[in-house]
């Protein structure tokens, strides 16, 4: 006979709950129409991307200098997880407002609720789940990897981790978002457009305003593109992997704040405030983390090794004045050659641009229009070039130190490979969405331990 | 609320940490030594108009209490606002003499909504492993409760294709593996014929000799009088009366009436 006892929070075991997340969300059909959709979306991908990189090898078989250029993680990589990211935009946000938009609409979140978990508990054990979603979502991508593979390309550990790892956090921060609008709406529809609001809402942001100055400069760093960029460019920030980290963490516990159906809504916006001000606190401090890591084999994000020894000695501040509207593509050439490796190397680097309202018409009769000041020690100087080549002696005679003797070999030699992907066709278009959906068949006939639910077994 | 409420009371609400009492004898005064649940006001408000109006009553240990109303009486509403899954502009409520916030009434209570199918995709086997692995049931009782409930056949079946009584035993059975002291049912016979209602009145007796406490929202008169100890007769969001079918008698003046006479004469 069983008595009656209490049981509190502290007592009950996580894995049955976590258990329970991965059945509901193998048991649903979301994601597996997501990943039978994924497959044609990230083959063409693929297929196209390892067609232009064969043609661009063809010639580069030639040329040396043409090899290496040819970089697989811009030739293939970035393409093909760039459709797995376009899924993760679209697709994704449904499967994770599933995870807790079906026990709420199905009226099991008020069973949820009482049992012996912490709001907090229920969110994390969902975001488990989304993990594992995503895990499971991204097998086309994985297989298009292992196929490049096959086809005798070339993949560094360092950079396709490091690119996996970013769309793994965009995946979780779109994860998070959408945990948090099933959260707050009564409805999976509902839910559905506040967490497309956040995504879709974000390439409005890059389309409108990203390369305008000041404010609108700021707003279009908010979208959630913005995530992935630094990773496909071969880089693993430290900042930008907080403020990520700090994102997530704060959407989860917004979600955590609005789950309890028990209390009133002015306390859950006194508390989502206060996440809301933690979180915009630590996503400040994240910004102000500057290391990063260059991952990529050739080294694009940095200088030289030699320069970059010189370049770290230089303690005093440097000042770069531009007279550039931020959409010249000068100036672009100029942040990516230049002024993004020398805020890795010199902390003290600060970059003014000459006008905020500056734009191309606006300039058109300015003479200092296309100069960029160097200011250093008290010393300064002009140049026009975008080049590395040029602006780094400018700087070492500023600073009145001697140039590195050029360091030999170490070069980059790229690799090129012709290949045809038509066979990899063959598996995105039919072999593996037949392998997902024989497993899908399968999940749900999974056996289930009967024994101890009837005394005959 | 709950807070300025606590500030009169004698006893300091359960704190975060401390373990609700189970089977701790009230101090003299505070409480009947029977009673194990008290409700001294919940009242409700949507917008405005009232859907709970200081409503107060107690629910004595091992018993079977009935809350009894018409559709719109705020039955569920009572219940939810109980369990603390339901916001309410006052709860006043303690347990073996304490007051026990909203926040940790799960610790003494399991509520059991009507109209939910839980995690539809999945089987009823599976369902059931999962409460029962949360609150370590052990195999007998699992198996037991399963029997019980005449679960049986079904626990292969998932529990989107279960039929209304099925699905109604699912609920019961997920409520009987909770070790919860009181529970909560919410139109526990709704799908049930007469003589499946009998059988579950069978097993919910059986579960009360087992020491638990159960209240029931119901809005069938005949399946109260047949299956509760006392009643809370509810229209309106107010009480209309408590106690048993003979003090309810005694109340309306009427002798040998059955309890929908009794309702009528007293709503």
């Amino acid at each position: 006979m069983r008595s009656p006892e209490t049981f509190r929070v502290r007592d009950a075991p996580l894995w049955p709950l976590l258990v329970k997340e991965l059945w509901e969300i193998l048991g649903g059909r979301a994601l597996w129409t997501m990943l039978l959709l994924m497959c044609p979306l990230i083959g063409y991908s693929f297929f196209q991307a390892v067609s232009l990189y064969g043609e661009a090898s063809a010639a580069g078989q030639q040329s040396p200098v043409l090899a290496s250029s040819l970089s697989p993680l811009d030739g293939v990589l970035v393409p093909t997880l760039g459709a797995s990211y376009v899924a993760v935009t679209l697709l994704f946000p449904f499967v994770a407002i599933r995870v807790l938009g079906q026990e709420k609409e199905s009226g099991a979140l008020r069973l949820l609720i009482q049992l012996p978990y912490r709001s907090s508990t229920l969110v994390a054990a969902k975001l488990v789940a989304v993990l594992a979603a995503w895990v499971l979502s991204s097998v086309p991508a994985f297989s298009a990897l292992a196929i490049w593979r096959m086809l005798g390309g070339h993949l560094s550990a360092p950079e396709t981790l490091n690119l996996l790892f970013g769309h793994l956090l965009y995946g979780l921060l779109v994860g998070a978002i959408a945990l948090f609008a099933a959260s707050v709406s009564e409805s999976a529809a509902t839910a559905a457009i506040v967490a497309l609001t956040f995504t879709i809402g974000s390439w409005v942001l890059d389309f409108t305003v990203a390369g305008h100055p000041g404010l609108l400069d700021w707003v279009a760093r908010l979208s959630l593109t913005q995530v992935l960029r630094t990773f496909e460019q071969g880089l693993l920030s430290a900042g930008l992997v907080a403020g990520i980290v700090t994102a997530v963490i704060g959407f989860a516990a917004l979600a955590t704040v609005w789950l309890p159906p028990g209390v009133h809504v002015p306390n859950k916006l006194v508390r989502s405030i206060v996440c809301v001000l933690v979180a915009a606190i630590a996503l400040g401090l994240a910004t102000q983390i500057r290391l990063s890591i260059d991952v990529t084999e050739d080294q694009r994000n940095s200088f030289p090794i030699a320069d970059q020894r010189v370049l770290a000695t230089l303690a005093e501040p440097l000042v770069v004045t531009v007279h550039l509207a931020p959409e010249d593509p000068r100036y672009t050439d100029l942040q990516r050659n230049v002024l993004a490796k020398l805020q890795r190397v010199m902390p003290k680097l600060s970059i003014l641009l000459a006008s905020a309202r500056q734009s191309l018409a606006a300039n058109a009769g300015d003479d200092r229009y296309g100069e960029v000041e160097y200011a250093y020690g008290g010393r300064s100087d002009i140049s026009r070039s975008t080049s590395p080549r040029e602006i780094l002696p400018l700087l070492y005679a500023l600073a009145g130190v001697s140039p590195p003797a050029p360091a030999s070999g170490g070069d980059y030699p790229g690799y090129p490979l012709v290949a045809r992907g038509e066979l990899a066709l063959l598996w995105f278009f039919g072999a593996l969405p037949l392998c997902i959906a024989l497993v899908w068949w399968r999940s749900r006939r999974l056996p289930i331990d009967y024994r101890k639910l009837t005394k005959e077994a | 609320m709950d807070g300025v409420r606590y500030l009169v009371s004698p006893d300091p609400p359960i704190g975060r940490n401390t373990p609700i009492p189970v089977g701790a004898v009230c101090a003299p005064g505070q409480a009947d030594d029977r009673v194990r649940l008290r409700v001294d006001s919940i009242t409700k408000w949507y917008a405005d108009q009232v859907a709970l109006a200081d409503v107060a009553f107690d629910i004595q240990a091992g018993e079977i209490i009935g809350i009894i109303g018409p559709n719109g009486a705020g039955k569920t509403t009572l219940l939810e606002a109980l369990a603390g899954i339901l916001p309410t502009e006052t709860s006043d409520v303690q347990w073996l003499g304490t007051p026990l916030p909203p926040s940790r009434r799960r610790e003494a209570m399991f509520y059991l909504p009507d109209g939910v199918r839980p995690y539809q995709d999945q089987p009823v086997g599976r369902v059931l492993s999962f409460f029962a692995d949360v609150y370590r049931r052990s195999a007998d009782e699992i198996t037991d409760t399963i029997e019980a409930v005449g679960l049986t056949p079904v626990l292969h079946k998932r529990v989107h294709s279960l039929s209304k009584g099925y699905g109604r035993r699912l609920m019961l059975a997920l409520g009987l593996l909770t070790p919860h002291p009181l529970l909560l049912m919410d139109e526990p016979f709704d799908g049930f014929d007469l003589r499946q209602t009998r059988e579950i009145v069978g097993v919910l007796r059986k579960e009360v000799t087992k020491g638990r406490t159960l209240a029931l929202a119901i809005h069938g008169l005949l399946d109260a009088e047949r299956v509760c100890d006392r009643f809370i007769l509810l229209t309106d969001g107010r009480v209309r009366g408590v106690g048993t079918l003979n003090d309810l008698r005694g109340r309306t003046g009427l002798t040998g009436v059955s309890l929908e006479d009794i309702f009528l004469a007293l709503t």
